[in-house]
C-alpha cells in the first residue's frame, strides 16, 4: 500500500500543483456567455409568443382561447420565465468570471448544479406543453377529445411556435450542462 | 528536511484518503446507475402492461335495458404515453450499457467518463420531457378541460389511471437518479478542494 502511494505520489503532485494557476483545465466562458444569451433570448420569445396567443372565435357565440385555460401552458410560461431570469443572472456571473478568473472552479460547480436543474425544468415544460398541444392538434377519438386547432388557427400557430422556440431553449440548456461538465471533468483528478 | 518528509507523509495520507473517497464515489456511481436502470425499466414495463377493459352500460333507448359495451383503455391510444414508454425504454437500455461501461472503465479513462456524463445529461432531458408529456395528458385525464370540452376519463378507467400514475412516479425517481449521476463529478471535485 505504502509503496503504491510512493510510486503514485509524483503523478499526484503533478496533477495537483497547478491548482492556483489558471491553466488548470480548460474553460469556455466566452462560449458559455453566448449560450446563456441564447437561452435568455429563446425563453423571452417563448414566453411572449405563448402569452400573446389569445384568440376569440364566434361559433356562433364568442368563445375565447387563452393559454391560461390549460395548466400545462401555465407551467410552460412559468418555467421559461424562471429560465429567462436565471440566464440573466448567470450571464452576469459568467461575465464576472471572465473579468476575474480567480473563482473559476467554484463558479463551474454552481453552474453545473443549477444548469442541470434548469435543464430538468425546461425539458419537462417542453414535454408538458408539447403533449397537450399534440392532443389539441390531432384530437383523440379513443377518449373523445376533439381537436381544436381547426377552429383556433392563430392560437395554435402561436402555441406551436412557442413550443418550437422552447425546444431550442431546452437544447441550449443541454449544451450548457455539457460545457460545464467538460470543463469540470478536465479538472477532476483521476 | 524533516518538515519536507512530514509534508510528503501528509500528502501520502491525503492521497490514500482521496483514493478511498474516489472508490466510494465510484460505488455511488454504480449504485445510482443500477437504480436508474431498474426504475426506468420498471416504469416502461408498468406502462406496457397497462391495458384495462371496462364494461360500460350505455342506454340507447329509454324503454330498453342498458347495453353493456366493453370499452378498452390501452397505453398506445395516446401519443404522449407512447413517447413516455419509448423514452423510458431508451433510458433503461442506455442505463444497462453505461453500467457495463462504468464497470469496465472504473474511472480510468477521462474521455469515456466525459462521454458518459454527456449522455447522462441527454437522458435527463429525454426522461424529463417524457415525464412532462405523460403527466400533462394524465392530468387532462384526471380533471378534463372544460374550456375545450375534453371530458375526464379517469372516473371510468380508474385502474388504468392509477397504474399509469405509479409508472410516472417510478420514471420520475429514475430521472432524478440520472440527474444525480450528472451532478456526481461536482461532489468529487468539491471533495478535492
Amino acid at each position: 500500500m505504502a509503496s503504491r502511494d510512493k510510486t503514485e505520489d509524483p503523478e499526484h503532485r503533478l496533477s495537483s500543483t497547478p491548482i492556483p494557476a489558471p491553466a488548470a483545465g480548460v474553460d469556455y466562458f466566452h462560449f458559455d456567455l453566448i449560450l446563456r444569451f441564447l437561452l435568455f433570448a429563446s425563453s423571452l420569445v417563448a414566453v411572449v409568443v405563448m402569452v400573446t396567443s389569445n384568440q376569440t372565435e364566434y361559433v356562433p357565440l364568442p368563445r375565447p382561447a387563452k393559454f391560461r385555460y390549460s395548466p400545462a401552458f401555465i407551467y410552460f410560461v412559468a418555467a421559461f420565465s424562471v429560465s429567462g431570469l436565471y440566464s440573466i443572472l448567470t450571464a452576469l456571473a459568467s461575465l464576472s468570471v471572465i473579468r476575474k478568473p480567480a473563482l473559476k472552479t467554484k463558479f463551474l460547480l454552481y453552474f453545473l448544479f443549477w444548469d442541470a436543474l434548469i435543464l430538468g425544468i425546461l425539458a419537462s415544460a417542453t414535454g408538458t406543453a408539447g403533449g397537450v398541444a399534440y392532443v389539441g392538434l390531432k384530437g383523440n377519438n379513443h377518449v373523445g377529445w376533439h381537436k381544436i386547432c381547426n377552429v383556433y388557427d392563430k392560437y395554435c400557430r402561436h402555441v406551436g411556435g412557442s413550443i418550437g422556440v422552447g425546444l431550442v431553449g431546452s437544447i441550449v440548456s443541454v449544451l450548457l450542462v455539457w460545457l460545464s461538465a467538460f470543463s469540470l471533468h478536465s479538472r477532476v483528478p483521476q | 528536511m524533516e518538515g519536507q518528509g512530514k509534508a510528503m507523509m501528509m500528502e501520502g495520507v491525503e492521497n490514500s484518503k482521496g483514493r478511498e473517497k474516489a472508490a466510494v464515489g465510484g460505488a455511488c456511481d454504480l449504485v445510482l446507475r443500477l437504480l436508474a436502470l431498474a426504475l426506468t425499466l420498471a416504469a416502461a414495463i408498468v406502462v406496457g402492461v397497462d391495458n384495462h377493459t371496462k364494461v360500460v352500460p350505455i342506454k340507447i333507448l329509454d324503454g330498453l335495458p342498458p347495453v353493456n359495451v366493453p370499452v378498452p383503455a390501452k397505453w398506445h391510444y395516446l401519443s404522449a404515453f407512447v413517447y413516455f414508454l419509448v423514452a423510458n425504454a431508451i433510458a433503461s437500455t442506455y442505463g444497462a450499457f453505461s453500467l457495463v461501461l462504468a464497470i469496465i472503465n472504473k474511472g480510468k479513462s477521462r474521455g469515456l467518463g466525459s462521454l458518459i456524463t454527456v449522455l447522462d445529461a441527454l437522458m435527463v432531458a429525454l426522461l424529463f420531457s417524457g415525464n412532462g408529456a405523460a403527466s400533462a395528458v394524465g392530468v387532462l385525464g384526471y380533471y378534463g378541460n372544460s374550456h375545450v370540452q375534453w371530458k375526464k376519463v379517469c372516473n371510468v378507467f380508474d385502474n388504468f389511471c392509477h397504474q399509469f400514475a405509479a409508472s410516472v412516479l417510478l420514471s420520475l425517481l429514475g430521472s432524478a437518479a440520472f440527474l444525480l449521476l450528472v451532478l456526481l463529478p461536482l461532489l468529487r471535485l468539491q471533495r478535492r478542494n
